[in-house]
């Protein structure tokens, strides 16, 4: 049996390191015909092991493929549906038609008014403004947004004015009166469903609202000279309720609650530059050196749009300094005082300004006077993914280099 | 306002029109609002409200509403009809289908008792439109040949380029100049 087990252990090591195979199935002579059966028996299962043992490592190999492509293939997707949703916002606040036309070619928007009023209701890096122009279209679809918007609001418990103040900070109101007449019939519908009993119909609640309105354009818009007492107000709304009047003193709440506070203009956060800076490639601290003083500042840099810009605070809205990398080469280097840096040069014109804008304190903004910027990243990884994520942001247009030849030619034909 | 200080405003100082802008969706309202402040460089607080626009031409100071809305709230504009010396019509020339629908919407206007002495200058916007109907057809599908004790004007503008807008303000202030 002895000679068994020996085989037994050869073909355990076969197992492990299957290249390091017995040339040839020997067999010795001083087998019985048993053991010679057993034996042959054995090194068939090995065989069949040994296959098997291969077909599983390719499948392992083949799905660690597919997991990591999967992966990568994932995060690729994601992130060009960031770039997309951005873009789409983008396109929203210049023209909110064209700006949902295009989420939903891109399957990042439903097709239906639910999903279009969620997406104007959470108002993401949306204009308020263009949401009011969308919401104030005229098309059927678009009255239908109007009332799913509305369904997202919840005016429970709140008065009038609350309510109203609660729905025009959503938006920014049109000032068409037919739009205003369409937004204050749905959002009476919407109130009365919130608030069963207030109002005696929902007819009454969008002739006031439309009175609040109104009231808050004649005192608080400084082109109407007039400004209204609080008797021309209860004068106006005589007869609105089914014929009959309202309660004076709820007219006279809602008077002086307009008078003392008038609606606000809902604050935008699509028009300035946080949505520029909204999902970037690459933010972080990162010291810079001065272009003229040669004194190291502690900067908060983002990198999007093919742009390098940076900031004082991270909660500044507007950049200390804008640098496109159109035609800008980045190399790794060393200085003799700070670690882990990388400088963005002219690749063939090293004396030349690079092309970028900085503010100065004043507010003035100017040309930047950097021939190169030379940047301290706080670690070496940090330097190294800066200088990754810049170079894949790098554009080339071959015109500028077209140029930049050209005008050598003509400079050299002028030094002639 | 004392007297003599009266005296002096109506001799040289400005009168104040205040004027409704009326006319249906996408007539072009808006842009003539804004044409109006031309030249302009006033920045105004914004307001939440209607748009409601002033310009000084020719002396007169114009105060001029955005005005509309179903009939439901027409109560609610009564109050603004008194003292209203002018409504402007603004339709949209180039839409043939809804011409129909404008005339109805003046002829409700117009029956109005406040308004019952209010000038009407009519703007045949869009004019740069190539379907565009002109004035003449204008004036007759909105039947303004019908008008009784009515002082009207109809001018053709186009309000993106503002071509016609100061036309129609120069035949407002001459009528009001005229009648004081």
């Amino acid at each position: 049996m002895g000679t068994v087990s020996e085989l037994c252990a050869s073909s355990f090591q076969a197992f492990l390191c299957p290249s390091v195979r017995p040339a040839a199935a020997t067999v010795p002579d001083d087998l019985s015909p048993e053991e010679r059966k057993e034996l042959e028996s054995i090194r068939r299962r090995k065989e069949e092991l040994l296959h098997d043992i291969q077909r599983l490592k390719d499948e392992i190999a083949e799905v660690t493929n597919e997991i990591e492509s999967l992966g990568q293939s994932e995060e690729r997707k994601s992130m060009q549906r960031n770039k997309q949703m951005a873009m789409g916002r983008k396109k929203f606040n210049m023209d909110p038609k064209k700006g949902i036309r295009f989420l939903i070619d891109s399957s990042l928007l439903k097709n239906t008014s639910d999903d279009i009023a969620q997406f104007l209701y959470k108002g993401e890096g949306l204009n308020k403004t263009a949401i009011g122009d969308y919401l104030g279209e005229r098309d059927d679809f678009n009255i239908e947004v109007l009332h799913a918007f509305l369904e997202l609001h919840e005016f429970s418990d709140l008065n009038l004015v609350q309510a109203l103040r609660q729905f025009l900070w959503s938006f920014r109101l049109p000032g068409e009166a037919q739009k205003i007449d369409r937004m204050m019939e749905a959002f009476a519908l919407r109130y009365c469903r919130c608030n069963p009993g207030v109002f005696q119909s929902t007819d009454t609640c969008y002739v006031l609202s439309f009175a609040v309105i109104m009231l808050n354009t004649s005192l608080h818009n400084p082109n109407v000279k007039d400004k209204p007492s609080v008797q021309r107000f209860t004068a106006m709304n005589r007869g609105i309720n089914d014929g009959g009047d309202l309660p004076e003193e709820l007219l006279r709440n809602l008077f002086d609650s307009i008078k003392n506070e008038p609606f606000k203009i809902p604050e935008d956060d699509g028009n300035d530059l946080t949505h520029t800076f909204f999902n970037p490639d690459r933010e972080g601290w990162l010291l810079k050196l001065g272009g003229r003083v040669k004194t190291w500042k502690r900067r908060w840099f983002i990198l999007t749009d093919n742009c390098l810009y940076y900031f004082e605070y991270t909660t500044d809205k507007e950049p200390r300094g804008i640098i496109p990398l159109e035609n800008l080469s980045i190399r790794e280097v060393d200085d003799s005082k700070k670690p882990n840096c990388f400088e963005l040069f002219v690749s063939d014109h090293r004396d030349q300004v690079i092309k970028a804008c900085k503010t100065e304190a004043d507010g003035r903004v100017v040309e930047g006077n950097h021939t190169f910027y030379r940047i301290s990243a706080p670690t070496a990884e940090e330097k190294d993914e800066w200088i990754n994520s810049i170079k894949a942001a790098i554009s080339k247009d071959p015109f500028y280099e077209m140029l930049a030849a050209r005008k050598k030619k003509v400079s050299s034909l002028k030094g002639l | 306002m004392g007297a003599f200080a009266s005296l002096m405003k109506g001799m040289f100082g400005s009168k104040e029109m205040r004027i409704l802008m009326v006319g249906l969706d996408a007539a072009g309202k808006t842009t003539v609002l804004y044409k109006l402040k031309l030249g302009e460089v006033v920045t105004t607080i914004p307001t939440i409200g209607f748009n409601v626009e002033t310009v000084e031409y020719k002396n007169i100071n114009f105060t001029v509403w955005d005005v509309g809305g179903q009939d439901k709230i027409r109560p609610l504009w009564r109050h603004y009809f008194q003292n209203t010396q002018a409504v402007v019509f603004v339709v949209d020339s180039n839409d043939r289908e809804r011409i129909g629908e404008a005339k109805e919407e003046l002829m409700r206007m117009l029956a109005e008792d406040e308004l019952a002495d209010a000038k009407l200058l009519v703007f045949a916007n869009k004019q740069d439109l190539p379907n565009a109907m002109n004035a003449a057809e204008i004036t007759d599908k909105l039947a303004l040949h019908t008008l009784c004790n009515r002082n009207w004007y109809i001018q053709a503008t186009c309000a993106t380029t503002g071509d016609g807008i100061y036309e129609g303000l120069n035949w407002l202030a001459m009528t009001i100049k005229k009648k004081k």
